[in-house]
């Protein structure tokens, strides 16, 4: 009875030790939370497509620091233009924010290639990030995950106006062909189908990968493209530039979208001259409200033009924080990006935003309006986001720009095409770790 | 001849000693040169090896290589030519414009404010303005429109024929008030006495400014063209990143030398290829500037032989 007393304890005290040394990096963190008074500094982005973030960042920030009086945290709110750039510059001179704001995948996997990042796998646990909404698959690369998903971007969600549609006889389409007649329609009538403003580049992105996406079986099948063992050119790449071609021809598009910023034309619709367009997916929610609800409005994904396994469904990508290799706090750090993951800031999150926190453990119960628990379940399900898979050089230099070209009637779809490949080798060429990084990230 | 002459502007060779820069003045500018060297010299050492490097590894030529080659390098390039071909224009609307104002009399002084004022208003104040001006259904074609004349509506930033003459005129209505008030500086210092010689001769407004006027304010035309020159092949930066919302589109339609090695630094990453891009665009800077200096020497001769 001794012995098997004393084998109790031992094994007690070996099975603490054993939990002692396997417990998770984020216990040994909190185990060792720093207790003098420091700084940290973030960098970030997302007022513009989640109007609400700002004051939900800064009641973080409060909490967070009633909770660590040690802790100050100061946050700079990046323009869209600036996000990337002051972040490289800041890179440069590694020194600058401790969190840092990353669009998701290709956005995020890049900083942590260039060597700018510290895993945030290495703060917090897989338990943990295990509940982090497209964590492994848009910052996972080899066993590690750079960054940690904030909110949720369902992309990106056709916005529909009923009311005009209904006023002049038509349905919400449900596919290719219906659109395209809803175009005929109201173009006759002088009445803009989509409004889109892409001189600042982004809408193009967004059209890429809502069309772009409808003929791929998985986002493999881009990173494919981009390392050679495919081309742009192909039909499963290229044939959604004879879509948009098509959808130019039938005037579906505001005339003045060359000359529109993104957020400008989107107003179009707002202002009820324009039947539908697209948007943000956190942003979404608002411009039902907008618009005048749901009774006025619904959210669709873009009309299936193929029968691909992604056609027709919502694209998803998460926005994310990052923890900089320079900081001097990373385990702080990575503890305020769970923070913003409890219960009551996620619930805070969607109170304030309207949007939806990139956790699992978010209760969508709590959503009301139909269209909008409508499209968080779609991003649950949602189709990976293309364009976020492609280099951000080659999405600037090819996508944006041969957009504006089409749609300007400077080129055709297989001129569009065939610039993107040619841009693509010419980055394999100039960027001389492209193709070993992306072939890493497929493994 | 020109040995001739060179003797007489410097004072003759007793004087030639003296206009060497004796011990004490190079303690003098020392400072000076202390700190152009540290500002200017170690950022070129800088430039020019980061040229030469990838990664931290030494690789030669090859990022000169890659951005020569690049498509992208000399559009930017083509486009930063078409713009310094508007200098000419430029110089010729500023000089209308300075003996214009030098000829009246009346409010000379509003109009002359009047005329440089967008030469001090902010870059990006006078970019979004004109992206708004610009519009397809902006001011100016509601404007056109309204007075019947349909005809002339373009897509003036959207099409991409058209965007970078667009934007050139921004830069000329913003840049012409700078040469103005140059001109106008200099021919207020000119005297009078030849006008009026030419005005009993009978010479009318053109010839008088033609033949008296534009020999008169030489140098400072070719001040102003050898400026503007530099301002349109490595200062347009502002404008087109503003007016284009830093893409250089539509297409690649505005891309400029330097939005491409910004780009290249701040955008794709890639700062090597930036400073590799970034040393041509110093190269034919330089370039402009000896020109410019050379010019202006054989101008000043010319007027002392003269």
């Amino acid at each position: 009875m001794k012995l098997n007393k004393s084998a109790i304890v031992y094994s007690a005290v070996i099975a603490l030790l054993l939990t002692a040394c396997s417990s998770s990096s984020e216990d040994s963190a909190s185990d060792s939370f720093p207790t003098e008074d420091l700084t940290l500094n973030i960098s970030w982005w997302g007022e513009q497509e989640a109007p609400g973030a700002q004051k939900w960042l800064e009641e973080s920030i409060a909490l967070y620091q009633e909770k660590h009086p040690n802790v100050t945290i100061n946050h700079t709110l990046q323009t869209t233009d600036g996000l990337l750039p002051a972040f490289e510059a800041a890179a440069a001179a590694q020194a600058g924010p401790d969190i840092q704001y990353f669009w998701g995948a290709i956005y995020s996997q890049q900083p942590g290639w260039d060597g700018h990042i510290a895993p945030i796998s290495d703060y917090l646990s897989k338990d943990e990030l295990s509940n982090y909404i497209n964590a492994e698959v848009e910052s996972g690369f080899q066993g590690k995950i750079w960054t940690a998903p904030w909110y949720v971007n369902p992309s990106f969600p056709l916005l529909v106006r009923k009311d005009i549609l209904a006023a002049n006889g038509l349905a919400v389409p449900s596919t290719w062909d219906d659109l395209m007649k809803v175009c005929d329609v109201l173009s006759a009538k002088k009445i803009t189908t989509l409004a889109g403003g892409v001189k600042d580049g982004w809408f193009g992105g967004w059209i890429y990968s809502v069309l772009g996406g409808q003929s791929l079986d998985s986002q493999a099948d881009v990173i494919d493209a981009v390392v050679g063992n495919s081309k742009f050119t192909d039909p499963k790449h290229a044939k959604w530039w004879s879509k948009l071609e098509e959808s130019r021809d039938r005037k579906c598009w505001n005339n003045d979208i060359n000359s529109l910023e993104l957020y400008q034309a989107q107003q179009r619709f707002v202002d009820g001259k324009a039947a539908m367009t697209f948007t943000a997916g956190p942003d979404a929610p608002n411009f039902v409200k907008k618009a005048g609800g749901d009774e006025k409005v619904t959210i669709i994904a873009m009309p299936a033009w193929t029968d691909g396994p992604l056609a027709g469904k919502m694209g998803t990508t998460s926005h994310t924080f990052g923890i900089t290799k320079w900081s001097k706090y990373p385990q702080v750090a990575a503890d305020f990006i769970k923070f913003t993951h409890t219960t009551e800031r996620l619930n805070a999150w969607y109170a304030t935003t309207g949007s939806m926190p990139a956790d699992s453990r978010f209760d969508v119960s709590q959503v009301t309006s139909a269209s909008t628990k409508a499209l968080f379940e779609s991003a649950l399900d949602g189709a990976p986001y293309i364009e976020s898979f492609i280099p951000a050089q080659l999405d600037a230099d090819a996508i944006f720009k041969n957009v504006q070209l089409l749609l300007a009637g400077k080129v055709n779809a297989t001129q569009a095409a065939a610039d993107t490949q040619a841009i693509m080798e010419r980055l394999r060429i100039s960027d001389r770790k492209l193709v070993e990084n992306f072939t890493a990230w497929s493994k | 001849m020109t040995s001739l002459l060179r003797p007489k502007l410097s004072g003759g060779n007793s004087n030639r000693r003296s206009a060497l820069p004796s011990r004490e003045a190079l303690y003098w500018i020392a400072p000076a040169c202390a700190v152009i060297i540290f500002i200017f010299g170690y950022s070129i050492v800088n430039l020019i090896t980061q040229s030469l490097r990838y990664d931290g590894d030494w690789v030669g030529f090859e990022n000169f290589s890659i951005v020569i080659s690049d498509p992208l390098f000399l559009v930017a390039l083509r486009h930063n030519l078409f713009l310094l071909s508007a200098v000419p224009i430029l110089v010729l609307i500023a000089f209308i414009l300075a003996i214009t104002l030098f000829e009246t009399r009346r409010g000379m002084r509003f109009y002359r404010s009047a005329v440089f004022l967008p030469y001090i208003l902010p870059i990006p104040v006078v970019a979004v303005i004109f992206g708004q001006i610009y519009q397809l259904n902006g001011v100016l074609n509601t404007f056109l429109s309204s007075i019947g004349l349909d005809f002339l509506i373009q897509d003036w930033l959207g099409d991409p024929d058209i965007a970078l003459g667009t934007m050139g005129s921004v830069i000329i209505w913003k840049e012409v008030g700078f040469g103005v008030i140059l001109m106008l500086a200099h021919l207020i210092s000119l005297p009078t006495e030849t006008y009026e010689a030419a005005k009993l001769d009978g010479a009318g407004f053109w010839r008088t400014h033609f033949v008296i006027t534009r020999p008169a304010i030489k140098t400072t035309l070719i001040f102003y063209a050898v400026i503007e020159s530099i301002t349109m092949v490595s200062w347009v930066f502002n404008y087109v990143y503003v007016m284009s919302n830093g893409l250089g589109g539509p297409g690649n339609a505005t891309m400029v030398s330097e939005l491409y090695i910004y780009r290249m630094a701040f955008q794709n990453n890639a700062p090597e290829l930036a400073a590799a891009a970034s040393v041509f665009l110093f190269a034919i800077t330089l370039i402009l500037l000896v020109a410019f200096f050379k010019i202006q020497r054989r101008s000043i001769s010319k007027t002392f032989r003269s």
